[in-house]
């Protein structure tokens, strides 16, 4: 299966330990427990900077970005996004994610390394309300411009109106 | 036509004292709305057939359920068309929106005016018959440009501005490709150049087959100008491949994007009626018209034989590859041979002149445009201008160089 | 010599348009025909897929992955339910596993049937797509032998399947492949040799391989432009490396690598590949054997995240699942192909007229369904 499958030698440890020697402590963690995909915590302001060294370096070749996920483990907690990277060339994966405070959710933009990100990015920031630094045109993208709230965040209450109109609940 | 109905009217005892002129207009007031009768009722059999052609070519039934094998679906299309809400837009420019769709209507309608159905069959013998049909048909842009602009809607404009170029783009080589003829007729009269087409003939002068003389036998050049002329004219009338004015799946429905009801409907029947004509037009200038394709009676029949053997032989060979066999095509020419060499009656009707042979080419032509229409994709604006100046207005200019020097070759014209 | 140069005019393309394939706006910048900027607004069809499943329990959303992309319905619930079960870490019985397959080739059938149809339809040609349909409505009569519906099944179940096929559905499911492989031909035929249709597709839209990596571009889409990824054969799922099939390639034989024709045929192409699968899938197929793995009943899955792609018949599906150790999943977001695969029209589309952004926007088989979710 993918997670247990390469094509070259370069494992997730790997690029992890070049990241860290690269970027020294703007690389936060490990994670390799917990999850089918390992993934590397990096800094949220550093990570277009880790993206296009990820991208350009003849060892590593991610030139495809896979996914890109907001995501909201709590009322409490930060929120976070989560980058798939695949590799066309090489065939090898890598997952990043980076945390970013729930009251000032922003987050380095991507959008100009990976097209992909433009849209994927505009529909975290729709749906997390996390802002992506030096997105070329940041806007709500499947819902309404005039939507208030960010639906996906776990403290989100359910607007009772848009526009005049009753919004019927859901259980 | 219009003075023999005169005098028709006139030779009743009790309508004699109404006068030579009042007679005169009456009759021409009846041909008037018989042509438009006809038009109407040949734009609703056509929406029928176009839709079970249609549906036959895409293996599905097409409308059954009004009437026995749907046959009153487009009348009940039709009075449900009349009864819906006129509605005009309301940024839209009152006149012309309601101008526009009578324009193109009548634009279609008065040219069959000079369309002859046989040899005695017409509203006006005009020595400019071809002139004033092509003239005349060429008002529909007119129409089509002011209900596109009315409409006050991008679509709508597109398409009016699509059409405009397009049909004023197609105009010339068709009007060039018609040149060709009337240089081997000498006359722009339509009677005229159907009664040129008479008799039979070998195929392109030399060529021992013998053939009816009609024009698209005549020489290479002609028979290459038949085929420019149809597609030129199924441009200027918007037909699929080159319906790029309408181009539903483009402009959603063009210039009639904005269109409902009555007004709609006028769009439908003037696009059913300029087919029409086109086919008209084909079957007098290349295919001889009313004439026969059979000079006598054993033409008939020799003919009818040579048919059903190329009909036998396609069923063997292209059926049965196919394995869809189909027995109408041989069947039906296995009949009529039988029924002409046993009937000499037959086979003289058979081979006279008349409105039937008239009408079967028309539905030929008529067959081969919804033939195009359901098999071909559509063609992009450049690619139609493309076609139109860098193809078909060469190949017409040819075509009138090549037949006049086809007919000094062949001795029918001297210096 | 200035070319011409006249205003330019903004044209709303949809949300009710004949070629928009659904509810989707295209905000045209256009001078005359030729389109200058394309800007794709889309969420007309927003369903809040994601916001549901937060609420839902794990085997309550196999129904909306169903809905979200909804021509190939099968093959949603196929992913999703291959993305909990790696998460379950269970073991599926061979006959699941098979069967998953032939329902999943048969849905891209009928999938890229409607592709090649509505392209068709997208350049004038109205005949091709009704014959499409003739054959999708085949295997859609096999899908509801087998689900008891035609469109949207909630048939391929974590775990296993919501029941087995009933008796005659192997013969019939031959009977309909033997009958298929033959009728491509028929398309080829009316369609993809036809002279104006490869001036309309041929050289239109051209996407370069590194245009469509960057854009994510995935699917047939990207393997007409040249670059050979499909998960299927990269990272076998399910039981695909026990299939022998071939990954068609953009070659560019009528013009360019990457254009519209390209992206066209290789779903013509892909057909005839997953009719292969499907016959060797049922050449395979055991007879006996339980289509249902032992699963409790509340499914609970391990904390942990997951991050689980199969190949849809558009294209890279991918589901991104958050666990936290409850029955409802912490984060369920699905990575739709279309989602992406419309984000390049603005890049390959632009300089193009009106008429070859329809073919564009054809060519590259979107479900507003998947993208708006």
């Amino acid at each position: 299966m993918f997670w247990k499958r390469k094509k070259t030698d370069v494992t997730e440890q790997e690029i992890y330990a070049d990241l860290s020697k690269k970027f020294g402590d703007k690389i936060l963690e490990f994670m390799e427990e917990g999850t089918h995909n390992p993934t590397v915590i990096v800094e949220a302001d550093q990570i277009g900077k880790i993206v296009s060294y990820l991208k350009d370096d003849e060892r590593f070749q991610f030139d495809s970005l896979m996914n890109l996920a907001g995501h909201d483990p709590g009322a409490e907690s930060e929120l976070s996004v989560i980058y798939h990277l695949y590799s066309t060339e090489l065939k090898h994966y890598i997952t990043l994610k980076v945390f970013t405070s729930r009251e000032e959710a922003v987050v380095a933009s991507v959008a100009n390394i990976y097209q992909t990100a433009n849209w994927h990015e505009r529909e975290a920031f729709d749906l997390y309300g996390i802002k992506f630094d030096g997105h070329p045109d940041l806007k709500r993208i499947l819902l309404e411009d005039d939507w208030e709230g960010f639906p996906l965040r776990k403290d989100y209450v359910p607007a009772e109106f848009y526009r005049g109109m009753r919004i019927e609940k859901v259980k | 036509m219009i003075q023999l109905l005169a005098n028709w009217i006139l030779s009743f005892d009790m309508l004699s004292g109404m006068g030579a002129s009042v007679a005169w207009g009456l009759s021409l007031f009846i041909v008037a709305a018989l042509i438009f009768v006809f038009v109407a009722v040949n734009a609703i059999v056509l929406v029928y057939i176009e839709r079970k052609v249609s549906a036959f070519m895409q293996v599905r039934l097409g409308p059954m359920r009004v009437g026995k094998y749907g046959t009153l679906q487009t009348v009940a299309d039709a009075l449900k068309l009349l009864q819906k809400e006129d509605i005009i837009p309301k940024m839209a420019d009152k006149v012309l929106f309601v101008v526009g769709p009578w324009v193109i209507l009548v634009a279609s309608v008065v040219t069959f005016a000079a369309i002859p159905f046989s040899d005695t069959l017409l509203a006006a013998n005009m020595n400019i018959g071809l002139f004033y049909v092509v003239s005349i048909s060429s008002i529909v842009v007119l129409g089509i440009v002011m209900a596109g602009w009315a409409s006050n809607n991008k679509w709508s404009l597109y398409g009016a501005m699509r059409s405009a170029a397009q049909i004023i783009s197609y105009e010339i080589p068709v009007g060039i490709t018609l040149i060709a003829v009337v240089a081997v007729v000498g006359s722009l009269n339509l009677q005229t150049i159907i009664e040129a087409q008479g008799g039979t003939g070998n195929l392109f002068h030399w060529i021992p087959i013998p053939l009816p003389n009609w024009f698209i036998f005549h020489s290479p050049f002609l028979f290459m100008a038949a085929f420019v002329y149809l597609i030129g004219a199924t441009a200027e009338i918007n037909r699929v491949p080159f319906d790029i004015p309408e181009s539903e799946s483009e402009l959603v429905a063009g210039f009639m994007t904005e269109f409902s009801g009555l007004r709609w409907a006028l769009f439908f029947l003037s696009e059913y009626a300029n087919a029409t004509l086109v086919a008209f037009l084909v079957s007098i200038v290349f295919l001889g018209g009313w004439q026969s394709p059979f000079s006598s009676y054993q033409g008939t029949q020799i003919g009818f034989s040579i048919i059903t053997i190329f009909a036998l032989f396609w069923t063997i060979f292209v059926q049965g590859k196919t394995k869809r066999l189909s027995v109408y095509p041989l069947g039906l020419s296995l009949v009529i041979t039988i029924a002409a060499w046993l009937f000499p009656g037959f086979a003289i009707w058979m081979a006279s002149p008349g409105i039937f042979w008239m009408l079967m080419k028309v539905a030929g032509i008529i067959f081969l445009l919804m033939w195009f229409r359901w098999t071909f994709p559509r063609l992009r604006v450049d690619q139609l201008m493309y076609l139109s100046w860098k193809v078909i207005l060469p190949l017409s200019l040819i075509n009138l160089m090549g037949v006049a020097i086809w007919m000094w070759l062949t001795g029918e014209i001297q210096f | 010599m200035g070319r011409l140069h006249a205003e330019e005019m903004i044209l709303n393309m949809g949300p009710q348009h004949p070629s928009t394939h659904g509810v989707l706006r295209l905000k045209l910048r256009t001078d005359g025909e030729i389109v200058s900027h394309i800007e794709p607004v889309i969420g007309y069809l927003h369903r809040s897929f994601e916001k549901h499943a937060e609420n839902l329990e794990y085997q309550m959303v196999t129904p909306f992955t169903g809905r979200c992309d909804y021509l190939a319905a099968m093959g949603s619930e196929h992913g999703y339910a291959m993305a909990v079960e790696k998460m379950l870490g269970i073991e599926l019985p061979e006959r699941v596993e098979y069967l998953r397959v032939i329902f999943a080739e048969l849905q891209r059938i009928a999938s890229h049937l409607v592709a090649v149809g509505t392209f068709g339809l997208d350049v004038g040609a109205i005949t091709p797509f009704i014959y499409c349909f003739r054959e999708r409505e085949l295997i859609l009569d096999l899908f509801e032998m087998a689900s008891g519906a035609r469109l949207l099944y909630n048939y391929i179940w974590i775990g296993g399947l919501a029941h087995d096929v009933p008796p005659g559905f192997v013969e019939k499911t031959y009977e309909f492949l033997d009958a298929f492989e033959k009728r491509v031909a028929e398309y080829n035929q009316i369609l993809t040799g036809n002279k104006i249709f490869i001036e309309r597709a041929a050289d239109i839209g051209v996407m370069t391989p590194e245009v469509a990596i960057n854009y994510g571009v995935t699917g047939p889409s990207l393997r007409a432009s040249g670059v050979n990824i499909d998960i299927r054969r990269t990272e076998p799922y399910s039981i695909y490396d026990r299939f022998d099939f071939d990954v068609p390639l953009g070659q560019g034989a009528m013009g360019t690598v990457g254009d519209s024709w390209d992206r066209y045929y290789m779903r013509v192409l892909e057909m005839s590949e997953s009719a292969k699968i499907v016959r060797q899938a049922l050449d395979q197929l055991p007879v006996e054997g339980d289509v249902q793995a032992a699963i409790p009943r509340r499914i609970r899955p391990p904390q942990g995240e997951i991050y689980f792609r199969s190949e849809n018949p558009r294209g890279e599906l991918g589901y991104y699942i958050v666990s936290d150790g409850k029955n409802v999943p912490l984060r369920l977001k699905m990575r739709s192909p279309a989602f992406s695969n419309l984000s390049v029209i603005n890049e390959i589309g632009q300089g193009w007229m009106i008429s070859d952004v329809i073919a564009i926007l054809g060519s590259l088989d979107i479900v507003l369904g998947e993208i708006d979710r």
